[in-house]
């Protein structure tokens, strides 16, 4: 147990590795400058640009910029082109930011998928399972933004209440229930937006799964016992089709990092996404490239904690 | 878009009963029953043909000139006349009326949703068909040279699933805005790049397939016969081995078409003078109050072509799926 | 089955308790009804975040709305872009000039230079009327001794040194005359020509008056040479600013502004460490002298009549980012030994939390979401009439729209085609006005193609800019003709812009050899007239003057590709380089009339602005002949030269000023407190040089829609 856990360990961290110098190595070699070389000052020289570049260590070889970097990183004095923060500062607090959001998203769609797909697995062939077929597709081939743009729109128009950002403005005053209460209205758009592509997937998901099971022969056993149809599919069949999901939960992580940045930029919200979206167009190098291994480590830690948990909860799986 | 579909990991049974009926003819009974997926097969069929006119007709033979800027017939709704007497008789529409109306240049909005039908489509196949290549070609290599190691430290299947997993590592669409951003715009590197960061699950599911088909008995015999590896390998491993990823690449086609009009929305999409439905659609997204055609119209257009293909590929798992089918 | 119920139940009870949330937001209409405060809370939405809060670093346009309202320079622009005393109150100009006493000259009569001879005889001159110009303009000379002076000069690879070296020469500085002038004068050498002789400032042996180290090479030698003589001129001119600062003005912590802040303002941009974008603003300066501690002198190495507008920069407080400041924030912050040495203003948490003199004081900012300011009470002009000022971060044009129109937001930066829907509505009332910006399509003059002027004007009246402006801009644009903003006096209305006329471009074209071949395109010498056309991504008019432009250019039989690039990339690989055909772009031009970097032709190399790589001598002598003259009359007629010059050259195809367009609540007004107590109300109105937040310190959002 604990040698695999080591091994798998030491693998991941060697994996984080290759992944920092493939994802520096792509931001270095393509062509732009951070902004700051750049700025559209018409009284910048070039002696100030080469200053600036050389503060910034541009003009060295790669792996040394590699080297700086990870350095910076690791004694927690990165600083971002742009503004001179600490990156992990700047990380850590978009990071709260989009945490809210990113747990009402996952609570949505997994409380919604699964009863949904359930029961269409269930009923397979009937409207209902046809139905949500077609609505689930439906979801995701709808373009999001145009599907908050509308909702926005008419949420605004009928009910008259703000639902850009993270919160409304001028309620300094208000008592603490009215201002949480207030951050959870602000949650729910986007973070409805946001589910309404992974309840989509995760149905369908669960409903194959749980066809896959439902045709085994211990169901066919359990429902010629006499069993209720009910505590066949909720107790045997269910239990069995869940395995896959905690890889599945592995895999969420990530999802807070990269999965959002239109709907962030759509509904003015300060999180990870956006912060990486503008660190791409400002060419902030020291940000790009920590948030991306930021969420490398994320999937990492993901898949490790699905591996020891499917571990655990399979008892076909032995770990070496 | 922010969540791509997830495949699922569809095994095939190993319990080889003899098919009453040819493989081709079973598939096609299941999937006619299909009312969905049927009836989004002849829509894509349809839009097949659209793509391709779309191409002739706005770039060979130029019936349909979606270059043609008008800006006294700015914001025209659809199905209105050009203004009398202003616009020059050369450059009058096609027929004479504006069928989908007009966008903030006083172009004409149909002839370039024609031409971008072509380029969007394409856009989806090219990427959608690069990345099943590469997942195919990898994930065979990996399943059947799996034990086979390189200068004896590490197998292939170790160097390829961990190249896989370094590349699930990497938020894909973080990964495709930054080499887009700062790649030179142009459609091709749009597919290229939605290509290359979307191989990874059809390289799980091939080589998944392969491991459970590699120790099967016509492998074995094609070995004793002596047949050459690749062979073996692409002749009757591969297309055993497909049915999952002709499913994901079905998907893939629309995962890839929502893609472009994402990054459109961001400002990295196709460039003009290309057109796609993703340019058009986020370009009339500020115009929304003034001409909400300039929305609706490619957002339909991609809705029905996205949907269209995800119940294809829905109807093709389905049918494809031998564990489901007799039932 | 208590699972199948806890399934069915979790999502139920998470989406009743989501959407029960909404009972307890109040609706745009009580936010703004039901709220007194939202009366004196001005809004006002973004599409960027600030990035660095400091008058001397920042470089973008959300930092530079911001720290306008937390600091104040010594001085800004009247209602009319003239100069006016902000903390200064008044300040003076004048001129001391410095002739070196050659001895190797001889007067124009054949007798030898020396410094009391010369001054003799030019006092003589002044008192016989001989230098009558000169005359009513010196204030007195001296006859300064010689003095030895060591100075420091860094020596980098173009002087044949790896890497830079800094060398310590000494100079025997011989004796000089120095004169008080009343005046600046950039001809006042040439005045005492019929003294000094025609030859004298010609040439001066340096090499007699500087000891180098030890160990240089000749070509080092020759470069140090050339620095001396750039350093110690044999005539120089040398402008003197006096400011006199306001007394009284407290900063926002309390602590009173002095003579010593604007000293220490300039250090800090001057300080290497910093890496200001400012320097080359305040690198005429040649020292910085405070006389009292309301009193500062500026003293300038040569003559550069701008340099005073870089005056309008917000002044910084000395004590709380001097050295002594610094090391309190790092022991703080409890920085390693590297971090230390690296430690620069850049670094400071002061860019995050400003305090400067300014009508508002810093409160709060939360990244990408909103900043957050208030007014200060003990504001030397009086307090503002908004209590609290936020600019609220909105990424996205539409969802900034529907805020605006809830009356979430006070104001944003709406699009021309918004503001033609506004201008219909009651609620609001809208301004549109003339700003310091114009857009052009800019032309490589480097490429034969683009050579000869006649082509780049025929290309230009290939284009109908009027369309542009009335169906692309709603109206909201100006046709300009030249390179100076419309609303400054620089500008010559004079000059008419070219006329759209197809036709006849089409004529220039074919008298220059390029005819119709048959494809329709132009042709000469067995090549089509194409190339390509590009401008950055993100800023649709651009992009949509991209297609327009193809498509005229189509009609007449020139083939245009476009291409659109992400900003960096644009201006790495095609601008900076020069590596393009014509591009599509806009200047944000200043109030001053120097055009030095993006006109001279000195100033066309890789990274620098003349990208379009304009170069004609007459324009050069009038540009360098601008920004040496202080009188405000002769800059004028000489800015009206050049407009024309570049006019008749068309180096671009200038398209139009854009409107800066303002669109606010008609509640939103000007307040004026009368003697008695009461208020009066007086709409909002733009200044002459098309500011409207000329009063913002008046503005106050009404509880009624008045009527004027």
């Amino acid at each position: 147990m604990w040698a695999f856990i080591g091994r798998n360990l030491v693998l991941r961290i060697a994996l984080l590795f290759v992944v920092s110098v493939l994802i520096h190595t792509i931001i270095h070699i393509a062509p732009g400058e951070p902004s700051q070389v750049d700025p559209s000052n018409p009284r910048m020289k070039p002696e100030d640009i080469a200053k600036i570049r050389a503060a910034f260590h541009l003009d060295d070889p790669l792996y040394l910029q590699y080297a700086y970097w990870l350095t910076d990183l690791l004694t927690g004095e990165l600083k971002s082109f742009k503004d001179n923060q600490p990156v992990l500062g700047k990380i850590w607090r978009r990071f709260l930011n989009s945490l809210p959001l990113f747990v009402c998203t996952t609570l949505l769609v997994w409380t919604l998928a699964f009863p949904v797909g359930i029961h269409a697995a269930v009923t397979r062939g009937s409207m209902f399972d046809r139905t949500s077929t077609f609505l689930a597709y439906a979801m995701i081939s709808f373009p999001g933004f145009v599907l908050a743009y509308i909702l926005i729109l008419e949420i605004v128009q009928f009910f008259e209440i703000p639902v850009i950002g993270l919160r409304t403005f001028g309620m300094e005053s208000a008592s603490s229930l009215f201002k949480f209460m207030d951050r959870i209205w602000h949650l729910v758009l986007p973070a409805f937006v946001g589910a309404l592509g992974g309840i989509a997937v995760l149905s369908r998901y669960v409903r194959s799964q749980m066809l896959e099971v439902v045709n085994q022969d211990y169901i066919r056993t359990a429902r010629a016992k006499g069993l209720e149809e009910d505590t066949v599919i909720y107790r045997h069949a269910l239990r069995n089709a869940l395995l896959p999901f905690i890889t599945m939960f592995g895999l969420l992580l990530p999802g807070l990092v990269g999965g959002s940045v239109i709907f962030e930029t759509i509904f003015a919200w300060p999180g990870l996404g956006r912060l990486g979206f503008e660190a791409i167009l400002s060419r902030d190098f020291p940000v790009i490239l920590t948030l991306n291994v930021f969420g490398a480590a994320l999937t990492l830690v993901g898949t490790f904690v699905s591996d020891v948990l499917y571990a655990v909860a399979d008892p076909r799986i032995r770990l070496e | 878009m922010t969540s791509t579909p997830v495949h699922t990991d569809v095994t095939l049974s190993s319990e080889t009963l003899a098919p009453p009926e040819t493989p081709w003819q079973e598939f096609w009974r299941t999937f006619k029953k299909d009312k969905l997926a049927l009836g989004s097969t002849v829509i894509l069929i349809g839009l097949l043909i659209v793509g391709l006119s779309g191409k002739i007709f706005t770039e060979w033979i130029v019936v349909f000139d979606t270059e043609v800027v008008r800006l006294p017939d700015k914001f025209k709704p659809p199905l209105s006349t050009p203004s009398q007497g202003i616009i020059p008789e050369q450059d009058l529409p096609a027929l004479g009326l504006y069928l989908l109306g007009t966008d903030e240049l006083g172009r004409d909005v149909f002839a370039r949703m024609l031409q971008g039908s072509f380029v969007s489509l394409s856009i989806g196949f090219v990427a959608a068909g690069l990345s099943m290549i590469i997942g195919v070609i990898l994930g065979a290599l990996a399943g059947f040279f799996g034990t086979v190691k390189i200068f004896k430290l590490v197998s292939v299947d170790t160097l390829i699933m961990r190249f896989t997993d370094v590349m699930l590592c990497i938020p894909t669409f973080f990964l495709i805005l930054t080499v887009v951003a700062l790649l030179p715009p142009s459609i091709y590197n749009i597919m290229i790049v939605i290509g290359l960061t979307s191989w990874m699950g059809n390289c799980r599911l091939v080589r998944a397939e392969i491991l459970a088909l590699r120790e099967q008995d016509f492998v074995q015999a094609g070995k004793a016969l002596g047949l050459p590896e690749h062979r073996i390998i692409f002749r009757h491993l591969v297309p055993n081995a497909m049915s999952p990823v002709l499913v994901s690449t079905t998907i893939g086609v629309a995962t890839a078409i929502l893609t472009e009009s994402a990054l459109s929305f961001l400002g990295f999409g196709a460039q003009p003078p290309h057109a796609t439905w993703g340019n058009i659609l986020s370009d009339g997204k500020g115009f929304i109050f003034d001409a909400p055609w300039l929305v609706m119209i490619p957002g339909t257009a991609i809705f029905v072509v996205v949907l269209a293909f995800n119940l294809v590929g829905e109807g093709l798992r389905e049918a494809l799926n031998p564990k489901l089918r007799r039932r | 089955m208590p699972l199948k119920r806890a399934l069915l139940l979790a999502p139920l009870l998470l989406t009743l308790f989501l959407l029960q949330s909404y009972f307890w937001v109040p609706t745009y209409e009580k936010q703004s009804v039901g709220n007194p405060e939202r009366l004196v809370t001005y809004i006002e939405g973004s599409i960027g975040d600030a990035k660095i809060l400091n008058p001397i670093l920042h470089a973008d346009t959300a930092s530079a709305t911001i720290v306008n309202h937390v600091f104040d320079g010594l001085l800004d622009l009247d209602e009319n872009l003239n100069l006016r005393g902000r903390l200064a109150t008044h300040w003076t100009i004048s001129e001391k000039a410095y002739l070196l006493v050659n001895p190797d000259n001889r007067f124009p009569d054949g007798v030898e230079v020396t410094g009391e001879r010369l001054l003799a005889r030019i006092r003589r001159a002044l008192k016989d009327g001989v230098l009558s110009e000169a005359a009513s303009n010196i204030l007195s000379i001296e006859l300064l001794p010689p003095e030895r002076q060591t100075h420091t000069f860094s020596l980098d690879e173009k002087a044949g040194t790896s890497g830079t070296r800094e060398v310590d020469v000494t100079l025997t500085i011989p004796e000089r005359l120095r004169f008080t002038l009343r005046e600046v004068d950039q001809d006042f050498f040439k005045r005492l020509v019929p003294i000094i002789g025609d030859r004298y400032l010609l040439h001066f042996p340096y090499e007699r008056y500087m000891e180098f180290p030890d160990g240089l090479t000749s070509e080092q030698k020759t470069h140090l040479h050339a620095r001396v003589a750039e350093y110690l001129p044999v005539a120089e001119h040398n402008p003197e600013i006096l400011f006199f600062l306001r007394k009284g003005v407290k900063f926002h912590d309390g602590h009173e502004f002095d003579a010593g802040d604007v000293k220490f303002t300039y250090e800090a941009i001057m300080n290497p460490k910093n890496l200001s974008p400012r320097t080359s603003d305040f690198e005429p300066i040649k020292y910085i002298d405070i006389l009292d501690p309301y009193t500062v002198r500026v003293v300038y190495k040569r003559l550069f009549s701008p340099a005073i507008n870089a005056w309008t920069m917000g002044i910084l407080p000395e004590h709380l980012l001097n050295d002594e400041a610094m090391q309190r924030e790092m022991d703080r912050r409890g920085l390693s030994e590297a971090a230390r040495a690296a430690f620069g203003m850049r670094d400071s948490e002061f860019n995050r939390h400003p305090i400067g003199t300014g009508r508002f004081r810093f409160i709060e900012w939360h990244s990408d979401e909103f900043i957050h300011l208030e007014r200060f009470e003990d504001y030397w002009e009086g307090p503002a009439e908004f209590k609290h000022y936020y600019m609220r971060i909105i990424p996205d044009l539409l969802t900034q729209e529907v805020e605006f129109r809830a009356g979430a937001v006070d104001y944003y930066g709406a699009q021309p085609h918004q503001v033609a829907r506004y201008k219909k509505d009651p609620r609001y009332q809208s301004f549109s006005t003339l700003g310091f910006g114009y857009t052009y399509i800019g032309y490589n003059n480097r490429r034969p193609l683009f050579a000869d002027p006649e082509v780049r004007r025929a290309l230009g009246m290939a284009i109908n800019v009027d369309e542009i402006i009335t169906y692309l801009l709603y109206g909201e644009g100006e046709r300009i003709t030249g390179p100076y903003p419309k609303n400054t006096p620089w500008y010559d209305h004079s000059v008419q812009p070219l006329p759209y006329d197809p036709a006849g471009a089409r004529r220039l074209l074919e008298e220059r050899g390029w005819t119709l071949n048959a494809d329709g395109w132009l042709e000469k010498d067995g090549k089509i007239f194409e190339f390509n056309l590009i401008t950055n991504n993100g800023n649709p008019i651009r992009k949509n003057i991209l297609t327009i432009a193809q498509n005229a250019w189509k009609k007449i039989g020139v083939k245009c590709n476009t291409q659109l690039f992400e900003w960096a990339v644009f201006l790495k690989d095609f601008v900076n380089t020069g590596e393009f055909d014509a591009v599509v772009l806009g200047w944000s031009m200043g109030i001053d009339p120097d055009l030095y970097q993006i006109w001279h032709s000195s100033q066309a190399g890789p990274q620098q602005l003349n990208f379009v790589g304009y170069n004609n001598p007459k324009a050069d002598d009038l540009i360098v002949r601008i920004r040496r003259e202080y009188n405000r009359e002769v800059q004028q007629a000489l800015a009206h030269q050049l407009h024309r010059l570049i006019y008749e050259d068309q180096p671009y195809t200038f398209l139009y000023a854009p409107l800066s367009t303002a669109v606010l609540d008609k509640k939103i007004v000007l307040v004026y407190h009368e003697p008695d107590g009461t208020e009066r109300y007086e709409k909002i109105y733009p200044t002459k040089s098309g500011n409207i937040y000329f009063h913002f310190g008046r503005w106050r959002k009404l509880a009624f829609t008045p009527e004027f």
